[in-house]
């Protein structure tokens, strides 16, 4: 290894040095006390790298939404640290700096230890390797389970007098219990639907990361994305929502009720619109068919309950839909020419194969074999946990949040969402507490102020622009998923430093090919997606595959973070669209308006002219 | 009679490389393998050695070169002797009527052809390095043809080219002459088909200017740089350069002349989608026939025909730095996750 040139004497800024934005004191009352930079864990803390996580937590992190990092570092650090005991990686931290969540990856450094872990990591990644064929069905039969009982969990309310089964029943609860079993129980569910997330993922992801490493080792030039096609499914599920959005509009069509999809309608005024004819109702029921499971698909990645389902907001799909019967009557295919991607991925696959030595064919093509084993689990736990779970989710808390509401302990069930879970706890047991008893809640005075002073602190938080990366500049970037999955590596890392002053150009990975030039829209919310226009270029933290309508309109996406097998990638080139990820500060350095050029060949984006 | 006949480039295979030199026999090879070689006949070495022997030239050379002395001045005028008397003094007969013959077959009375010097020996960056890379272009008539050849010859004995031997224990100059057919080139260029900056041999890297191929070879101009995918013929990245100059053909009819390129063409992309699939299906192709990286000089004609000129062996490509390759899949795999293959395995 190349000994780091004197002139690079890098830093990122100290996290006990970041000052606080004004009006935001005291922002750390929203987190956990552990989850802060605190000043009696300093002298390891600031020694530390630690990073931005804009792919998951995009924004300021709400109180209740903390379960959303917690419990998926359990999970992860479980299966990575306790299970499989990679063996140079333990788990991640994370801290909150003015509401934004960086985190840090746990080295294991003593060669003893990464020997001991070695064995255990051997035999029981071995073992999921060997049986994933197997393993997987069980998965996907778990989860289906998870999500069935999550669906049949009641939010019991508070009547005023228990009906007559309590009284006259042996079996039955009063509500008192029941709404204190039932919130534990929803969050347990969380935990459980998190430890399944991971128990695949980081294998997955690992076989996958290993094809690619030995082809750029082979062909240092192969483009990432004929990484990606060779190894892409034919029938990927994360397409099948669109897919089925595509035959609908086929549909729409075919029984001449197209007439209803006139862009600028509301989804509401194109139901009304079908509901007048015959052959609308029919194609309506046809769409109630598929909605289960389709429209479990949510609206971004971020790991905050401000993603909704398409179910709870239909713009999306419908946005979709007019976009899709424009198309068709443009000419477009009806379905994803799966024929036309089974060739090229054969092509790819031939035509590299063909190119390599003898002796690395074999390696090259066995793990070709794995990566299209792993693959499908790769694409589809995010389907099965962090949309349709994960919206399902949010909504039951959301009725406890009504429960509050309606007992006046806030004043809208949304704001359930600014207390932390254990606050949530607390507040349910003077609820429960009081509805028995009858006597004056303190709840009601106690709860909407901090509430409306959260909200208050998240949208001031909004405005501050966090740095990719706080603490030290890192000699190396060693752990596994902190490449993997958010395309953070060493020299990465080290462009992020050399940029700290700003600059004309913003250095990411290449994540699909083109070149383009045109007026940036910075989308820091999803709430500013909706602004997108036509011929516009993304510049966002990261975007999600539930995205995929918006990439109708525009030119390119660029990203602060992200690796070429992150979706934003996988859907740009799905799409054709050039896509440069991983540039740590895009949203922070773009301001929309300004003209931006998008080379998602060389992974460079070139800030032309400010128009500020 | 020539002991050692001209012979058509159609006629000619690898194996004739020691008679005929490295590139006469290559181009032999391309055209037997059906790939568009503009069409040319070659002299042997035994010719050089038969017009030095048939002439008395041997001890003047040899004086010249004994009385030189280490100075670059010695080197210099002695080169310059050596290649007057070659210039001054005729081929045999037989040898010229032969030429003559042949370059009226191929190109009727006065069309331009290439005249070309066809080093001997494997290494032809050798060659490059010891100056016996002679190129005369836009040659018209069997008497230009004819001087041309000694051209050629004489370059066996520029300064470099003695210097360079120098330090070789007694080798016997000689060299062989392949004379083609001018491709009247409106792009040109040189390809790699592979990378020969990284090694990558999924890539074809591609330089390709305006007009004749002088000025990419010779490093006048910034060509526009392609690196294409072999296996998809998707352009991976490109510079289009600000392509100052271009050869063509000489006003006078005979030679090239070096001209400015015109403003709006200057930033021009020189190739276009079609030009570059079937460049890469030339890549494939030549590639495959001779089973490793090859290095291509090759011209696009007034009508859009592809021609390759040259095609030789890539030298010199980087060496990977690639630690001992684990045997399996699953033992890559764990090297992925930070665990070496123990001795279980």
């Amino acid at each position: 290894m190349a000994s780091t040139p004197p002139d690079e004497d890098l830093t990122f800024p100290n996290p006990y040095s970041v000052p606080t934005p004004e009006g935001c004191e005291g922002w750390e009352e929203m987190y956990p006390y552990y989850a802060v930079f605190d000043e009696r864990r300093r002298e390891a803390d600031e020694n530390r790298f630690w990073f931005w996580n804009s792919m998951h937590f995009p924004t300021p992190h709400p109180a209740f939404d903390v379960i959303c990092i917690d419990s998926p570092y359990q999970a992860v650090g479980a299966w990575q640290n306790r299970v499989f005991a990679v063996p140079p990686a333990m788990g991640i931290d994370y801290r909150a700096v003015n509401g934004y969540i960086y985190i840090s990856a746990n080295p294991v450094t003593d060669p003893a230890k990464i020997a001991e872990r070695a064995e255990f990591f051997q035999a029981r990644a071995g073992h999921y390797f060997a049986n994933w064929g197997e393993l997987y069905p069980k998965w996907r039969a778990k989860m289906e389970a998870l999500i069935a009982e999550l669906d049949a969990l009641v939010v019991p309310d508070l009547p005023e007098y228990e009906p007559d089964e309590v009284a006259f029943g042996t079996d039955r609860n009063t509500a008192f219990y029941e709404v204190l079993d039932a919130y534990p129980r929803l969050l347990r569910l969380g935990d459980l639907m998190w430890q399944h997330h991971f128990e695949f993922l980081l294998l997955g992801y690992g076989a996958y990361a290993t094809f690619a490493e030995l082809c750029k080792a082979e062909l240092p030039d192969i483009p990432d994305q004929h990484i990606a096609q060779m190894v892409a499914g034919i029938d990927v599920l994360l397409f099948r929502p669109d897919a089925e959005l595509r035959r609908l509009a086929a549909l729409a069509i075919e029984t001449e009720v197209d007439g209803a999809f006139v862009e600028g309608r509301t989804p509401a005024e194109i139901d009304a619109a079908l509901a007048e004819s015959e052959a609308g109702r029919a194609w309506l029921a046809e769409l109630e068919k598929i909605k289960d499971p389709w429209f479990n698909m949510a609206t971004g990645d971020g790991l905050t309950h401000y993603y909704r389902s398409w179910l709870d907001d239909p713009s999306i799909p419908y946005a979709s839909l007019v976009g899709h019967v424009a198309a068709l009557r443009a000419g477009a295919p009806a379905e994803r020419p799966t024929d036309e991607i089974e060739r090229e991925r054969d092509r790819l696959a031939d035509g590299y194969g063909a190119l390599l030595s003898d002796e690395v064919r074999g390696p090259w093509n066995d793990l070709l074999a794995l990566s299209r084993i792993v693959f499908p689990y790769v694409e589809e736990h995010k389907f099965y946990c962090d949309y349709w779970f994960l919206t399902r989710w949010w909504n039951k808390v959301r009725e406890f949040g009504a429960l509050f509401a309606h007992h006046r302990f806030l004043q809208d069930g949304e704001d359930i969402f600014q207390l932390s879970r254990h606050e949530v706890a607390s507040a349910l047991d003077e609820l429960v507490l009081t509805w028995a008893t009858g006597g004056q809640a303190l709840g009601p005075i106690h709860w909407p102020p901090i509430a409306a002073r959260r909200k208050e602190l998240l949208e001031k938080l909004s405005h501050w622009t966090p740095p990719p990366a706080l603490g030290v500049v890192p000699e190396a970037i060693n752990d596994p998923m902190t490449i993997m999955l958010w395309g953070v590596t060493t020299d990465r890392v080290r462009e992020w430093a050399r940029q700290q002053t700003g600059g004309s150009e913003l250095n990411g990975a290449a994540a699909s090919p083109g070149i383009v030039e045109g007026p940036a829209r910075v989308v820091r919310s999803l709430a500013e997606l909706a602004e997108v226009r036509e011929g516009e270029i993304l510049v966002c933290g990261s975007t999600s595959p539930a995205w995929a309508p918006i990439f109708n309109k525009i030119k390119a996406t660029v990203t602060d973070v992200g690796g070429v097998m992150s979706h934003a990638a996988i859907v740009a080139r799905e799409y054709g669209l050039p896509a440069v990820v991983g540039t740590g500060r895009a949203t922070s350095e773009i301001r929309t308006g300004q003209a931006i050029r998008v080379d998602g060949s060389t992974g460079v984006v070139t800030l032309l002219r400010d128009e500020r | 009679m020539s002991a050692a006949p001209i012979k058509t480039l159609k006629e000619l295979r690898a194996a004739d490389a020691d008679q005929f030199g490295g590139k006469s026999a290559s181009l032999g090879e391309l055209l037997g393998a059906g790939i568009p070689v503009p069409p040319g006949f070659a002299l042997p070495a035994a010719a050089f050695t038969e017009f030095i022997a048939g002439a008395g030239l041997a001890p003047a050379i040899a004086e010249h070169l004994a009385t030189a002395g280490d100075g670059v001045d010695g080197l210099q005028a002695a080169a310059r002797r050596i290649g007057e008397a070659i210039h001054a003094t005729d081929a045999p007969a037989h040898l010229a009527s032969a030429v003559t013959t042949e370059y009226a077959q191929l190109a009727g009375d006065d069309s331009p052809v290439a005249v070309r010097s066809s080093a001997l020996g494997e290494d032809s960056a050798e060659a490059t390095f010891a100056g016996q890379q002679e190129t005369i272009l836009w040659v018209r008539g069997a008497d230009h043809v004819l001087e041309s050849i000694r051209a050629c010859w004489a370059s066996l004995y520029s300064t470099e080219a003695i210097s360079y031997r120098r330090r070789l224990e007694g080798s016997e100059p000689a060299m062989g002459v392949t004379v083609q057919r001018m491709v009247d080139a409106s792009v040109s260029g040189v390809m790699f088909t592979c990378n020969p900056l990284s090694g990558d041999r999924s890539m074809v890297a591609i330089n390709a200017a305006w007009g004749l191929g002088l000025a990419v070879v010779g490093g006048e101009v910034t060509p526009d740089d392609l690196l294409v995918s072999k296996v998809t013929g998707e352009v991976i990245r490109e510079t289009i350069a600000d392509k100052r100059v271009q050869y063509v053909p000489a006003a006078g009819g005979h030679g090239t002349e070096c001209v400015a390129v015109d403003a709006e063409r200057r930033q021009q992309r020189c190739l276009d989608a079609a030009a570059v699939s079937r460049l890469i299906e030339l890549a494939r192709r030549v590639e495959s026939h001779f089973g490793s990286p090859q290095d291509v000089e090759w011209a696009i004609d007034g009508d859009g025909e592809l021609f390759v000129l040259q095609s030789r062996p890539v030298t010199g490509l980087p060496k990977r730095t690639s630690a001992p390759r684990p045997a399996s899949a699953m033992a890559l795999v764990m090297g992925t996750f930070g665990a070496r293959q123990s001795k279980k395995d």
